[in-house]
């Protein structure tokens, strides 16, 4: 951080947390505790099974939840010196991103073995939380021979008619779908040429409708009001489980991961790390997936990962994968988002 | 609800217009001494209240070097004033549709037995005490394509396919209207209820049709409960979030979501007090005029 922000934040901080929005969490402050935030749901509860409970039995620390995850209320929190969360799992271009504007701490890559873990999902301060895939999903009841089966489908409205639903929020994810759907080869994708992936989803503008929350989408899967959908993998499998009539590819599935960071300026920064270390370890991961069915981002999960889940998890589709530079999110994405509010805004 | 103390015959409004009567007579000083018990009260709002506006402002100009950089990325990017448009638009439209189904329920609570009145009044009041964002919600789960009321149009026959009523303008509309009725019938009624009801009686004798006193004497007597209704709906639609958030969609962004996408989001706090010093100016802009017409109209 350079001394000019030093400077910048000195005279807001006071004002960081007047900006906050809502009140604080309960604080951790002994050391003997830590607080951890994610985003609440199935989620949350698969995280505090698999990671917290068994963590607090080994070290005898507590973990608090909290949630669900705010960045502007990190921000403030680090800006005005009062952090109250230990660790916090974010969407993984935005770890990147708050890494850069100085908002986390280094991980300690000797508490935390990095070894076994997927160098895709690791940085210098943060390592995946789990990882993902966006998916090409859709009702079966709309497509009776076959449903599509590749991006380009997706965008053949006449072949296949009906609504198609697309993440409403411009982070990495329907650009690239956009752009692969056109002829962009996966190893092309990046730097994103914006304005063509935008130019492509116009040809269906009259076709797309947008989901701002997994259950969103699965309601709208599941009903049929959406024909098809770009969607996170984990949510089509917990419609399969509950036997849904609903179908995906993993054909040119794109990787997308959370992660796990550490506000700057924690008390309790050693437990975190502890923590942390705990969470991305086999056991962890595998835990989590066999939980939630989101993908372990430690090599050595795979094998502990229940056999009925395994096919359904990211790692099991390596061939037909598209990775997603996170790095290039992390640096663009808040200019992207003004082009993508003037998309969906017409 | 600032301005309905105007019209209501009560110790605040004509008790403070009553009192600066005898202060020529008397020094300032017995002025200044009952502002007394307002000073923690005044005290409270400048830390909570202006202390923070004044910190969103210097992130307006400071936030990432200091200058108008953020003013001039807001105002030179079309989709801003998309925005802006969208969020005059339900403002507007809320305000419209308040106003048409408020002013019945006015006149009712107005016009109705004690008893009823009463009864109305509660369940008007009720609405407002129950929380935002289970009625938002409650919304939600009525107007969604496999909600009740499509499933009950679709099984009557009325229409084939479900109405799109959420995720778009309808949705946001209903959904705003409904918790600003309130708002208007609260100010509405107390102008309905100070009104002597023998000056339309007079009106009627000297024969003039129902319309006509309606339009000529009814309308300008309310006249004021219906700014102060009329705007307050306004200015608080202007500003709205959680409602536009859930029921609308992307494409009807109002300026407060698009303050939150910016600031959770992006961490773009300088973009996000320039948008939110904008919008407070603008919401000025319309409400302190409509202020100047209420004093007016109140003293005439």
């Amino acid at each position: 951080m350079t001394t000019r922000q030093n400077h910048k934040h000195a005279l807001l901080g006071a004002f960081g947390m007047t900006l906050a929005l809502g009140a604080m969490a309960p604080a951790a402050s002994a050391a003997d505790a830590i607080t951890f935030v994610s985003w609440g749901g199935t989620t949350q509860e698969a995280q505090k099974k698999a990671w917290a409970e068994p963590f607090t039995e080994e070290t005898g620390i507590r973990v608090i939840q909290d949630g669900p995850t705010n960045y502007g209320k990190l921000k403030s929190m680090v800006d005005s010196g009062n952090v109250q969360w230990d660790v916090v799992d974010v969407e993984g271009e935005f770890a990147l991103r708050a890494a850069k504007q100085g908002l986390l701490e280094p991980l300690d890559f000797d508490v935390i073995d990095r070894e076994p873990l997927d160098e895709r999902f690791v940085s210098e301060h943060g390592v995946g939380s789990f990882f993902f895939s966006f998916v090409l999903a859709w009702n079966t009841n709309k497509y009776s021979d076959g449903g599509p089966q590749n991006w380009e489908d997706f965008f053949n409205v006449e072949e296949y008619p009906g609504k198609r639903m697309v993440y409403k929020w411009p982070t990495a994810g329907v650009l690239e779908m956009a752009l692969l759907a056109d002829g962009v080869e996966p190893d092309n994708l990046y730097p994103l040429d914006v304005d063509r992936a935008i130019d492509k989803l116009e040809t269906i503008e009259d076709h797309l409708t947008f989901w701002g929350s997994g259950a969103e989408s699965q309601q709208a899967l599941a009903s049929g009001e959406a024909a098809m959908c770009f969607c996170w993998n984990g949510r089509v499998f917990e419609l399969l489980q509950q036997d849904a009539p609903v179908d995906y590819t993993w054909n040119d599935n794109l990787t997308h991961a959370d992660f796990l960071v550490v506000p700057k300026g924690t008390e309790n920064r050693e437990a975190a790390m502890q923590f942390i270390s705990y969470a991305v370890s086999a056991e962890g991961q595998a835990d989590f997936a066999n939980r939630s069915a989101y993908t372990p981002i430690n090599k050595k999960s795979d094998a502990m990962v229940d056999s009925e889940i395994r096919p359904h998890l990211s790692t099991a589709h390596p061939d037909q994968q598209v990775s997603m530079s996170l790095e290039f999110w992390a640096e663009e994405g808040p200019e992207i988002s003004e082009k993508w509010n003037e998309f969906v805004l017409q | 609800m600032a301005d309905t103390r105007e019209e209501r015959p009560g110790p605040i409004g004509q008790g403070a217009a009553r009192q600066a009567a005898p202060a020529k007579a008397d020094p300032d000083g017995r002025r200044w001494r009952s502002l007394g018990p307002a000073v923690p009260g005044l005290l409270f709002l400048a830390i909570v209240f202006l202390l923070p506006v004044f910190g969103v402002f210097l992130r307006g100009v400071t936030d990432p070097v200091f200058g108008l950089q953020n003013y001039a990325e807001l105002l030179g990017s079309g989709t801003f004033y998309d925005i802006l448009g969208n969020t005059f638009l339900v403002a507007i439209l809320v305000t419209i549709f308040s106003i048409l189904l408020g002013f019945p329920v006015a006149w009712l609570i107005t016009i109705a037995p004690g008893r009823i009145a009463r009864i109305i009044f509660a369940v008007v009041l009720l609405s407002m005490w129950t929380s935002l964002l289970a009625r938002t919600y409650a919304w939600l789960v009525l107007l969604q394509n496999s909600g009740v009321i499509n499933k009950m149009l679709v099984a009557s026959g009325i229409v084939d396919q479900p109405i799109a009523m959420v995720n778009n303008l309808v949705g946001i509309v209903i959904g705003m209207t409904y918790i600003m009725i309130p708002f208007i019938v609260l100010p509405l009624q107390t102008s309905m209820a100070a009104i002597d009801k023998t000056v339309l009686q007079a009106a009627s004798v000297c024969g003039a049709r129902a319309p006509v006193v309606f339009a000529r004497v009814f309308l300008p007597l309310v006249a004021p409960g219906l700014t102060a209704g009329g705007t307050m709906v306004f200015v608080m639609s202007l500003g709205y979030y959680v409602t536009p958030a859930l029921l609308g969609s992307t494409r009807n962004m109002m300026l407060a979501e698009y303050i939150v996408q910016q600031v959770l989001n992006y961490l773009e706090w300088g973009i996000g007090g320039a948008a939110a010093v904008i919008l407070l100016v603008i919401t000025l802009a319309i409400y302190l005029p409509v202020l100047g017409f209420q004093r007016n109209t109140a003293s005439t």
